[in-house]
């Protein structure tokens, strides 16, 4: 079945260049469709020898979870069975409460259906799977059973055995047969983006980089942490060893993010000291991050081997506070000290958090592991509001679709409301569902047509299991291939649904082509009214509206950073602001004013946010005089309403209270002096960061007219 | 064992505990053994699971449910 690559001789290749590679691309296609033609029948075998009332249900759920990669499958699957059990336990509650009350019983369902495609919009990866799952059972359970209400819970039991039958089927066989291991891939995006951010640091010299430069270092800083979060979050159910590692693989972002960030902080700093003339400062702190260069470079074939990297961080580190304490004798005046020491702890913490790194990733990749690490999950930006719309596009559509249902008496009105079901919760992430549910559409029509001639035509001369099988692969085979040709999405899926679901596999087999032509038509109208829904009620991911959301939310991390408890805070802080800034991205053309914005504010909340953390927590530790204290205290709250609502004057109050901390500072007399020196270079942070006109900053930037306003 | 368990007058086969109980010990075999790379030994790592996980559940189901 699969394509066969004869050996190409040079000739091939020169007459045709693109030949082997397209070879390659069908020879993976086709074994992905040798794997779920394979699990879609083994999964109906088995159902039929079990004695289950609907085959088709599994083979269903083989459609619906089959992936080229088996850590994908096998994440879809838990996360499917999950929202099966969970889905067909609402189903029998709701037909024990509801028995005779058709209304009651069809608006809870809708409004079931409605919640859990808000859940799904609220949670990334396949757990959003589960949720969709979870409405979509309740009503495959129920609804048949609407007109026999005792028979519900056998149905239940029924459709969970199917759905398990499928799980499971499609699990072992795309884990065992020709794996596409997803943990290849997650190493080498590990490695590549371990080198670039190892290379990023030796190659770039704090300060000098060019603006588009750190733009475009900064995307990829950002995409290597979802990136890796979302194929980590796959990964761990396919491999052992890799749930092993699980933890320190999210450790692994967290310390990525937090060096990422302090690298930026570092470079902003020693920027804004050559703009303003401080180049002295600026000197000495490039001086000071030599050693650092130094250990970055080994010999070429050792340069992004994180043990070897480690163990030269680790001598460097060591370098760092005497050469520190030798450039620190070249000033005099206490801004300059101010401002060296603000670089100095900048970059000390930098090398220890991409030492913290380098080990951390060494001992990943080690065989055996040692110890425990701390927990450091990784936490999402949501938008509430695209949650609260989704939960009300799929009730409506639900609604309208019972209301259909109950004034016209259909009979197929029980298929029709299923398939609106899957697809308004499976589409509601989507960016285009208008355009993916018009594909799903289309192919699900061709996969009722093909079904058509299946059944009709060939399937009723074929006798046995494999009979069967001839009669019904050539055609069905279809359906995988186009879900491995990412140009159509959807389709690919629609035609195996369609195919799989009208086909409707029994023992024996029914045949019955009035029922069948009814049935296709109540699916066309249920997926049809999914469509209108969406042009009713817009999807909202991706849309300007919630940009500019998510761009205000970006901004109250920096409120956030000001007022959560610190416990975990820095954790938190990070990974969100990582998930919003790549959400926002993905729907913004690059380059245009909008992306610049983002960017802009971006930086901005990463400096300030971090700062006043680190800010909060120095305070914390360092027993403050009682004056500095509540400076350093009204400072956070200034600077956190200003990014709460930024304009003008908030902006000059946050810079004169950070301005009035600095100050209380600097007078405290000498001998309590060094406990508030961190804090001092937090505070030293904050106000380059507000200060900064190349930031969102600029327009609120007011000249002052009094120097001193205290 | 017995072959079949009523719970709150639902019969539920006795293979199924079983079942569970073999899954959480896969779980925990797998756990150990990605804490010292063991799999890296194995040609076939998910093979190798299917198999372990036939060995469990059929030695168990053989031996609790006569």
């Amino acid at each position: 079945m699969s394509a066969v690559v004869k050996n190409p001789s040079p000739g091939w290749t020169r007459r045709w260049p693109w030949l082997p590679e397209f070879l390659a691309g069908e020879r993976s296609s086709w074994a992905f469709v040798f794997k779920a033609l394979l699990a879609m029948y083994l999964a109906a075998w088995l159902a039929m020898w079990l004695q289950l009332e609907a085959p088709a249900t599994s083979m269903i759920t083989v459609v619906l979870v089959m992936h080229p990669h088996s850590g994908m499958v096998l994440a879809k699957s838990f996360y499917r069975a999950l929202g099966t059990l969970a889905g067909s336990a609402f189903g029998l509650v709701l037909m024990g409460l509801f028995p005779q009350q058709r209304e009651l019983f069809l608006l809870s369902l809708s409004l079931w259906v409605g919640l859990c495609a808000g859940g799904a919009m609220l949670y990334r990866n396949f757990m959003s799977y589960g949720f969709v799952l979870a409405g979509y059972t309740a009503a495959i359970v129920a609804l048949p059973a609407i007109n026999a209400p005792l028979t519900v819970f056998d149905s239940a039991v029924m459709r969970v055995s199917e759905v398990m039958v499928g799980i499971v089927v499609a699990g072992v066989v795309s884990d065992v047969i020709w794996p596409g291991s997803l943990r290849s891939v997650l190493r080498q995006r590990a490695a590549e983006y371990f080198a670039h951010f190892i290379d990023f640091s030796r190659d770039s010299l704090a300060g000098g980089i060019a603006r588009q430069d750190m733009e475009a270092a900064h995307l990829r800083f950002v995409r290597a942490a979802v990136e890796l979060e979302d194929l980590r979050a796959s990964v761990i159910f396919e491999d052992p060893e890799a749930r092993a590692r699980s933890g320190r693989m999210q450790l692994l972002n967290q310390r990525h993010m937090a060096a990422s960030t302090s690298f930026q902080s570092l470079h902003h700093l020693i920027n804004r000291m050559l703009r303003h003339g401080r180049k002295p400062v600026a000197d000495a702190l490039i001086e000071l991050y030599a050693p650092i260069g130094e250990a970055l470079s080994p010999e070429a074939r050792e340069r992004h081997q994180p043990d070897v990297l480690a163990a030269r961080l680790q001598a460097s580190v060591t370098r760092i506070p005497p050469l520190a304490a030798q450039l620190r004798t070249r000033f005099e005046d206490a801004t300059s000290l101010l401002e060296f020491d603000t670089g100095q702890l900048l970059l000390r913490r930098f090398a220890e958090e991409l030492r913290e790194f380098s080990a951390l990733y060494a001992s990943i990749r080690e065989q055996r592991l040692r110890g425990n690490v701390e927990r450091a999950g990784f936490h999402r930006g949501n938008d509430y509001a695209g949650a609260a719309v989704a939960v009300l596009r799929t009730f409506l559509t639900m609604i309208a679709l019972s209301a259909m249902w109950l004034a016209s008496g259909w009979t197929f009105g029980a298929g029709a409301m299923l398939l609106a079901t899957i697809f308004s919760g499976l589409y509601a992430t989507s960016a285009h569902p208008l355009a993916a549910t018009m594909y799903t559409w289309a192919g699900y029509a061709l996969g009722i047509v093909a079904a058509f001639i299946v059944t009709f035509w060939i399937l009723p001369g074929s006798d046995g299991f494999v009979m069967l099988i001839a009669a019904s692969a050539p055609l069905l085979m279809i359906g995988p291939y186009l879900m491995t040709r990412s140009t159509l999405p959807g389709t690919g899926v629609g035609y195996a649904l369609g195919f799989v679901y009208i086909l409707a596999l029994k023992n024996p087999m029914v045949y019955d082509p009035e029922h069948f032509i009814n049935d296709g038509i109540s699916q066309l109208v249920g997926l049809g009214l999914t469509g209108v829904a969406f042009v009713f009620v817009p999807a909202v991911t991706g849309s300007l509206w919630q940009r500019r959301r998510q761009l205000q939310q970006l901004r109250r991390q920096v409120v956030l950073a000001a007022t959560a408890p610190t416990d975990g805070l820095l954790y938190r802080f990070e990974s969100i602001n990582r998930d919003l800034f790549q959400q926002i991205t993905l729907y913004t053309s690059p380059g245009s004013d909008e992306s610049r914005q983002l960017l802009a504010w971006a930086f901005s909340v990463h400096e300030c946010g971090r700062a006043v953390i680190e800010l909060r927590q120095a305070a914390a530790q360092g027993d403050l005089p009682e004056r500095v204290a509540v400076a350093v205290d009204s400072a956070i709250a200034r600077v956190a309403e200003l990014y709460l609502a930024p304009d003008a004057p908030r902006w000059r109050r946050a810079e004169q209270a950070v301005e009035q901390a600095i100050d209380a500072g600097m007078q405290v007399p000498s001998p309590a002096q060094s406990r508030c020196r961190a804090v001092l270079a937090q505070l030293h942070i904050l106000r380059g960061a507000l200060r900064d006109d190349e930031t969102a900053m600029a327009a609120y930037i007011t000249p002052r007219e009094m120097p001193d306003a205290s | 064992m017995p072959r079949e368990i009523a719970m709150g007058g639902v019969l539920i086969p006795g293979v199924l505990p079983v079942f569970l109980i073999c899954l959480l010990l896969l779980w925990v075999i797998d756990a150990l053994v990605g804490r010292f790379g063991l799999y890296r030994y194995v040609w076939h790592p998910p093979l190798f699971r299917v198999a372990l996980f036939v060995c469990l559940f059929g030695a168990a189901g053989l031996l609790l449910l006569p």
